[in-house]
């Protein structure tokens, strides 16, 4: 591992580049790269990517079984560019790369960074390495207190909550969890501002007032006892649940009694794998953007000749860029050309109500009513306000879908598909293109669950300060034989019985104990409406 | 390194990690070890010395995930679960030899012939000026060395010459390295009358395995020598895959298969530098004096052996080998009696043989 400066020619790469990220107006942090081999690289990736990492055994058998297949030629030990964004970021190189492979990283990872300093999730924040360097030192610090048996069971405990992150979903931990500092979520916010009564017409008399307006259906005693209650609540636990929370993991850190060195523990595993979060809602946007600038500034090496290879440089773009069809999403493939597309429309004006009414194909066809303005404005505010599946619902159209090749399947796939050939518009000998027009419902419906199961915590007080889980059904069945093994790593994080609902059965662990019961399904609808209301999600009859 | 990365050292590397999962790997073989010892996977080691490959489940953490269920049980809970995927490791035979004895609390065995025969072999570990077989690598880094440093080579100006002087030579010397050798012999004696068929030659089988391993572990592969003796009505030597051979002779003498072992033992070996073994195995029904006649030979065979070990496999109600033989040799140091009627008394009975002094 070395840092840039000890390699002159990539340092003189790396100020090109940052020189044209410059001249393009990119909004850059200070980016810190450094140099490695192919195992550092392989290990930096298993610590995801960080330099460092407490001990755990999850990590080293992940290490030695890719030392194996690297060793026996099953996988390829290159790794292209892995950046850890942030203020500042830090980039890693891979040492066996050609100069120009690297200025084509280099100018990948600005794209990435100017990306994660804009985007609304704001996932960019301060010496994020740094801590998580800190928090490396303090977990590794708890270790020894714990004792390595219990810190093993308690990290193996916390891996089993690892999926259950997510800090950007509608049911955060900020808009589901009242406390004393943050009293009034934003899900309640919704609630009050729905519940607001229409403003009568004629407020002339009193009578007509009391008639047109609804009643109050509780007294002022009752809202009285109400508020009461919940103070009460929330003075007594600190916290209390206004709507499920999606962030389980995040709910646990913030909520499970644990000692500091469990709690570090937590931290740490929440800290490196939350921004996957924002990886899988923006995926698309980001790799998209960071294509989009690796060309733009790799176009302005060559024309200067500070760096040499374009025709090696096209066909790593091209193999990187190559379409697969909607279902393997290639995030780099589709976002380069969502933007490419998208300054074009806008340079001509596309992206408007008067385009999008127009009915002559002729006209639309030959649109250039562009106002003058630089697109690039507009992209950034996209990249502001958005994330991807916004993106997509806006701007993909059934006929991008077709231009992009997404609904391109091989033939030989198509056949194991069993794909009915009502479906097909076109067809060669190799290829088969799909009707477009349903394929962008079914890209977007990934972003509502992305293929994992939504589990929320829907209770923190259940039977006597239990924690009860929802499964929101997604027609599909959780392995069923995981849920009680998960159940009871849960438990060992929460301290107290864990239950489990999914479908008609309550699963639950407690006391050492497994017991499954049948119960009447409760729809998630029902859930969030009962916690609107204070009361308990799950009533047994 | 320079900056904040200045106390991680020169690599980034997940080594504590690696050898935290090997511990856990370890701890987890000692199972399989029991396994390996009870469930008569013995005969899995393969040909002397060859690694053995060991699956277990795959451990996964267990998690809300959709899909079918796969094998095994998702693990207990706080451990690693189950994918249901298996992961190999090969593990050298020495290793599997280390962790049964660790597990079994076995001696190593006491060793003699030190210091009287020493195995002699050389290794070029050092280097000189002077000597025989060239360094042609460390030779060429050195001229290259003093190439570049008189500046006849230098790539940047189209000069690539190199210079290979005399003081640049560098040879390999040969170092003179002693071990003492050690010599075992064993001697596997077994019963084929008639009676000895079916699950008795299996349990025998797996002892002698066993016994087989741990001598090759101990002394070293190529130093013992293993020979298996077979009697009924008389004995003789057999080739290893002959030892299980059941004859359908019906009577059967023992004595006569020690007293040849013994025989062998004096006129073939210097019993003063190597190690003895013998082990026997039979259903212990014999006749009247054959028990006697080989607690006498015992008594020869005592002082010139490292082990005897008897057992009785699957014995009857008229086996009468060990109460004669104990009588005599009671909670002794070389002769070793046991009965074997289960596979789950394996382990015990390698305890017999091999263990500490009762």
């Amino acid at each position: 591992m070395r840092m840039i400066h000890s390699d002159p020619e990539l340092k003189y790469l790396e100020e090109r580049c940052l020189h044209y990220a410059d001249v393009f107006g990119m909004t850059l942090p200070e980016c810190r790269f450094y140099i490695l081999d192919s195992m550092e690289f392989a290990s930096l990736l298993e610590k995801r990517v960080y330099p460092v990492s407490p001990i755990n055994i999850w990590e080293g058998k992940r290490m030695l079984s890719k030392k194996y297949r690297i060793k026996e030629g099953m996988e390829s030990s290159l790794y292209y560019e892995v950046v850890q964004t942030g203020r500042p970021s830090y980039a890693y190189l891979n040492n066996t790369n050609s100069a120009m492979t690297q200025a084509t990283v280099i100018a990948h990872v600005y794209g990435h960074c100017e990306f994660s300093e804009l985007n609304v999730l704001q996932d960019s924040t301060d010496d994020r390495t740094e801590y998580v360097m800190w928090m490396v030192k303090k977990v590794n610090r708890s270790r020894q207190q714990m004792g390595e048996k219990s810190y093993l069971n308690y990290w193996n405990a916390v891996e089993s909550a690892l999926p259950l992150i997510a800090p950007n979903s509608q049911y955060s931990l900020e808009h589901s969890v009242e406390t004393d500092r943050r009293t009034g979520t934003r899900t309640k916010r919704k609630r009050e501002e729905k519940a607001e009564a229409p403003k009568p017409l004629s407020p002339f008399s009193s009578t007509m007032d009391s008639l047109l307006r609804p009643t109050q259906k509780s007294s002022p005693f009752e809202l009285e006892l109400k508020t009461k209650l919940r103070q009460e609540t929330l003075s007594r636990r600190g916290y209390r649940l206004r709507a499920p929370c999606q962030d389980v993991l995040g709910f646990l850190k913030e909520f499970a009694p644990t000692t500091k060195a469990e709690k570090n523990i937590l931290e740490y595993q929440y800290i490196i794998h939350a921004p996957s979060d924002f990886v899988m809602r923006t995926q698309i946007m980001n790799e998209g953007w960071a294509m989009y600038w690796e060309k733009k500034i790799m176009m302005e090496l060559f024309r200067e000749k500070s760096c040499k290879g374009i025709i090696d440089y096209c066909k790593t773009f091209s193999g990187v860029c190559y379409p697969r069809p909607y279902y393997k999403r290639n995030p780099y493939h589709l976002g380069f050309h969502m933007w490419v597309y998208l300054e074009d429309a806008i340079k001509k004006g596309k992206i408007s109500l008067e385009f999008q009414e127009e009915t002559d194909q002729k006209v639309k066809q030959e649109w250039d009513r562009g106002d003058g303005s630089e697109p690039i404005h507009t992209m950034r505010h996209l990249v502001k306000t958005v994330t991807d599946y916004e993106f997509l619902r806006r701007f993909l159209t059934p006929e991008l879908i077709h231009e992009f090749h997404l609904n391109r399947i091989h033939q030989r796939e198509f056949v194991r598909l069993g794909i009915s050939k009502r479906e097909v518009i076109k067809e060669d000998s190799n290829w088969v293109w799909l009707d477009p027009r349903p394929i962008k419902k079914e890209m977007l419906s990934f972003f509502t669950h992305y293929y994992r199961p939504r589990i929320y915590v829907i209770d923190a007080d259940f039977e006597d300060g239990g924690l009860l889980l929802y499964h929101r059904d997604d027609g599909r069945r959780l392995r069923s034989n995981w849920i009680q093994p998960t159940l009871k790593n849960l438990n060992m994080i929460w301290k107290g019985g864990v239950t489990l609902i999914s479908r008609n059965t309550l699963y639950q662990y407690s006391g050492g104990r497994q017991r499954e019961k049948r119960i009447r399904e409760l729809a998630f609808e029902t859930v969030v409406e009962r916690m609107m209301e204070g009361k308990k999600p799950l009533i047994f009859e | 390194m320079s900056g904040i990365f200045s106390d991680i050292g020169d690599r980034i590397t997940s080594d504590e990690s690696e050898g935290a999962f090997n511990e856990y790997i370890d701890e987890q073989l000692q199972d399989l070890i029991d396994g390996i010892i009870t469930d008569g996977d013995l005969t899995e080691f393969g040909s002397q010395g060859s690694d053995l490959i060991v699956e277990m489940d795959d451990i996964t953490p267990p998690s809300f995930i959709y899909g079918d269920d796969g094998q095994g049980g998702g693990g207990g809970g706080s451990g690693p679960g189950s994918g249901g995927g298996k992961m190999s490791f090969s593990l050298p035979f020495d290793k599997v030899m280390e962790l049964i004895a660790n597990r079994l609390e076995l001696p190593n065995l006491r060793k003699e012939g030190k210091g009287k025969i020493k195995e002699v072999s050389y290794e070029f570990k050092t280097f000189g000026q002077l000597g025989i077989i060239l360094d042609k690598k460390r030779t060429f880094r050195r001229a290259l060395k003093t190439s570049v440093a008189n500046g006849i080579y230098d790539p940047n100006e189209g000069k690539f010459e190199i210079q290979i002087r005399r003081r640049d030579k560098r040879y390999k010397l040969p170092e003179r390295i002693e071990k003492p050798k050690y010599r075992a012999v064993v001697y596997y004696m077994g019963d084929i009358s008639y009676s000895t068929y079916g699950e008795r030659l299996e349990l025998e089988k797996r002892i002698v395995k066993f016994i087989h391993n741990w001598l090759d572990y101990n002394y070293g592969h190529n130093n013992v020598e293993h020979r298996f003796f077979v009697h009924d009505m008389e004995a003789r030597e057999v080739m290893p895959e002959d030892f299980y051979r059941v004859s359908n002779v019906g009577g059967t003498r023992a004595a006569i298969v020690f007293d040849l072992v013994n025989q062998i033992t004096i006129n073939e070996y210097d019993t003063a530098s190597t190690n003895f073994y013998g082990f026997y195995f039979g259903d212990g029904e014999l006749f009247a004096d054959d028990a006697k006649q080989i607690v006498d030979l015992l008594e020869v065979m005592r002082p010139i052996f490292n082990r005897i070990g008897i057992v009785e496999v699957q014995p009857s109600r008229s086996s009468h080998l060990n109460s004669k033989v104990s009588a005599r040799f009671k909670n002794d140091r070389i002769i070793r009696i046991d009965e074997l009627k289960h596979n789950k008394e394996t382990i015990n009975v390698i305890k017999t043989l091999f263990g500490a002094v009762p």
